[in-house]
């Protein structure tokens, strides 16, 4: 799904690495989490188009970005599941079981951790057309055309 | 090589230059001084990390798009926060032109209570209103100071105005950089209309004209001293993927300025080995930062109109200022709590929400410390004073959003969810724990301030680094107190201080 374009900077970093395999699973166990609505969770192209997107971010960002996105998520996926007495990883827990464990981890003291991965996160997934127009966002100089 | 643009991105092997004057970093200080000395006929080099992104571009990207090209780290950075201290998302760009690119155009000159302390407190005697008034006023005719008219104002600002009314708070209209702007509200990604008078559109073309090369992609690591003078610079280029350090950065220059910001100067200084220890990274302000989000019965569309266009000094004399502004849904997304059907229900209402911001006229309790890698790691003690101030932020900003009809807001605390006006009454802000505490800084300001003596600064009133001959620094560094106000233009002024002086000085031999 790449219905949204990239800009390519002359001058720009050239890409370099961006997110492990393992990392982008548990961002996007994440995200289906954060973004799922009383309709159920988005759909696995949203999905993929968001982990692509995140790829590129980070593949450009630089290594100090991607470290502590990988850090803010590696904390979620461990200790998440221990606020909803759960052993093993949050990428692993049902739907349900996730939606408890990071309700609960946000309002502790290490929220910081999920709001760093949310920041990311929202930061791209608002930017697609459908997500701009589902939250009635038209701020033309802030909305990147389609293809 | 000829005064121009050039990419050290591009450049294979070891990059060796020699000029009258090398300024490292191309922001609101360094493009200063490298335009005031080239126009004087000096050979001029600018060594700049990040990559040059010509104006049409800003318009073209998607605001993730400019923080993973424009800002440094991808906005990934932070003043970890010490004792009760709230950890500080300090965002700065990495660009030619640096954060000049990404502020809210905002311009205000050094505020007199500022001046008074700095004269009567400090000693440095030349900094009054009167002696700075040549070097302000030179600026703000290059960048083109203009106050925002109130008909550019956001629905956003203007509810909180009107709640500032009925409550008889005094609202002023901000000046800003800015020259035909139709106010669409892009100016933290890059202005795409080139309407902001940013330092890459308003100084270093000038600079350009004269004969100065600008490098991007040129990491500088160390100055270069032989028997207690600056002789050079020496560093990587960034020519590898993902923009990690290649080939070999060596400038032989009579003159040194570093302008690399209040991040990364005192890193440089700590690296050579140069400047008072005691005071090089300590005391660094950063004018922490709360926003707080309204939500209004009807839709705001905060995104339309100026980005940042009034403010109140109705409570600088408690170190507090109020100031407009609005960020793009995906950061407003980011900032409703809750996930899944929660989460997604918070976000459908962003265009009913309204956002104005406060800041603190801080203490300096930040600390650069040398890291593992090429970045500092920075740590940030707030003073007692200032923690107190955090509460009565937030207060002031939702009691005014409540006056201007407000059904509930969303305050800076992770996790916390919107409060009508009972509600946020009963909430005993003093007990929230500063983990909890979401700050933002933009403004890194005094990790290598400016003194009357080398036993209590890094550099003497004219930027000259004590003990050190031919080295300078010429950014918010050197300020030495924090301003209570966005300090652009001040980081401007001085450096043009710096830049007249330095013009008048003659240089040694290249060494």
């Amino acid at each position: 799904m790449s219905d949204v374009l990239r800009v390519e900077v002359p001058d720009g970093v050239r890409g370099g690495r961006g997110l492990s395999p393992g990392a982008r699973a548990v961002a996007l166990s994440l995200a289906e989490t954060l973004f799922a609505s009383e309709s159920g969770p988005p759909s696995p192209e949203r999905l993929e188009w968001l982990g692509d997107d995140l790829d590129h971010f980070f593949a450009h960002a630089g290594g100090r970005a991607r470290s502590v996105f990988v850090l803010c998520i590696t904390a979620i996926d461990l200790v998440a599941p221990m606020f909803i007495r759960r052993l093993g990883r949050f990428s692993r827990l049902s739907l349900s079981e996730r939606f408890a464990a990071l309700t609960r981890f946000e309002e502790s003291p290490a929220g910081l951790a999920l709001f760093g991965a949310k920041a990311a996160l929202c930061v791209v997934w608002y930017e697609h057309p459908a997500a701009a127009r589902e939250v009635g966002f038209d701020g033309l100089c802030l909305v990147r055309r389609s293809a | 090589m000829s005064g121009g643009y050039h990419s050290a991105r591009d450049h294979r092997g070891p990059l060796r230059l020699d000029c009258d004057v090398v300024v490292v970093g191309s922001g609101a200080g360094g493009a200063v001084v490298a335009t005031e000395l080239a126009q004087s006929g000096l050979r001029v080099i600018v060594l700049e990390e990040g990559p040059r992104v010509e104006g049409p571009l800003h318009g073209q990207m998607r605001p993730s798009e400019s923080m993973r090209h424009v800002w440094r780290d991808g906005a990934f950075v932070a003043a970890l926060g010490v004792g009760q201290s709230p950890t500080i998302n300090v965002t700065m760009a990495k660009c030619v032109g640096g954060s000049s690119v990404v502020t809210g155009g905002v311009c205000f000159r050094v505020p007199g209570a500022v001046l008074h302390e700095w004269q009567h407190e400090l000693g440095l005697e030349d900094y009054s209103e009167e002696g700075l008034e040549p070097y302000v006023s030179h600026v703000e005719r290059a960048i083109h100071v203009e106050e925002v008219p109130v008909s550019m104002r956001s629905r956003s600002t203007t509810l909180f105005v009107e709640g500032a009314e009925r409550l008889g708070v005094p609202i002023k209209p901000i000046r800003r950089n800015t020259k035909d702007c139709n106010g669409c509200g892009r100016c933290n990604f890059g202005c795409p209309h080139g309407a902001k008078m940013s330092v890459d559109l308003s100084y270093l073309p000038r600079a350009v004209a004269s004969g100065a090369e600008v490098w991007s992609h040129a990491l500088v690591e160390r100055v270069v001293t032989r028997n207690g003078r600056a002789i050079g610079v020496v560093g990587r280029i960034l020519n590898r993927e993902g923009g990690a350090a290649g080939d070999r950065l060596e400038v032989r220059a009579r003159r040194v300025v570093l302008a690399a910001g209040a991040w990364h100067t005192p890193l440089l200084l700590q690296r050579s080995g140069v400047g008072h220890p005691r005071w090089v990274g300590r005391q660094m302000t950063l004018h922490p930062g709360f926003r707080v989000l309204a939500r209004f019965a009807r839709p705001v569309r905060g995104w339309q109109g100026a980005l940042q266009s009034a403010y109140t000094d109705a409570f600088e004399h408690e170190g507090i200022t109020l100031m407009g502004l609005f960020v793009p849904t995906g950061v407003l997304g980011a900032t409703m709590p809750g996930v899944g059907a929660e989460h997604v229900a918070a976000a459908s209402k962003i265009d009913h929400l309204a956002m104005f911001g406060g800041i603190i006229h801080d203490a300096g309790g930040g600390s650069v410390h040398r890291g593992p890698g090429r970045e500092p790691v920075v740590t940030y003690r707030m003073a007692p004073e200032d923690r107190a101030k955090i509460p009565r932020v937030i207060s002031l900003l939702a009691e005014t959003f409540f006056a201007a009809g407000a059904e509930e807001v969303f305050i800076p605390v992770l996790g916390m969810r919107g409060l009508d006006a009972d509600a946020f009454r009963r909430t005993d802000l003093s007990r929230v724990p500063a983990a909890r505490i979401e700050c933002a800084s933009q403004h890194p300001l005094g990790s290598a301030r400016m003194g009357c003596a080398r036993e209590n600064s890094v550099v003497d009133p004219d930027g000259r680094v004590w003990d050190t001959q031919e080295l300078y620094i010429a950014d918010g560094s050197v300020l030495p107190t924090s301003l209570g106000v966005n300090p652009q233009l001040s980081i401007m002024t001085v450096a043009t201080r710096f830049a007249w002086r330095m013009r008048d000085r003659p240089l040694p031999p290249l060494d």
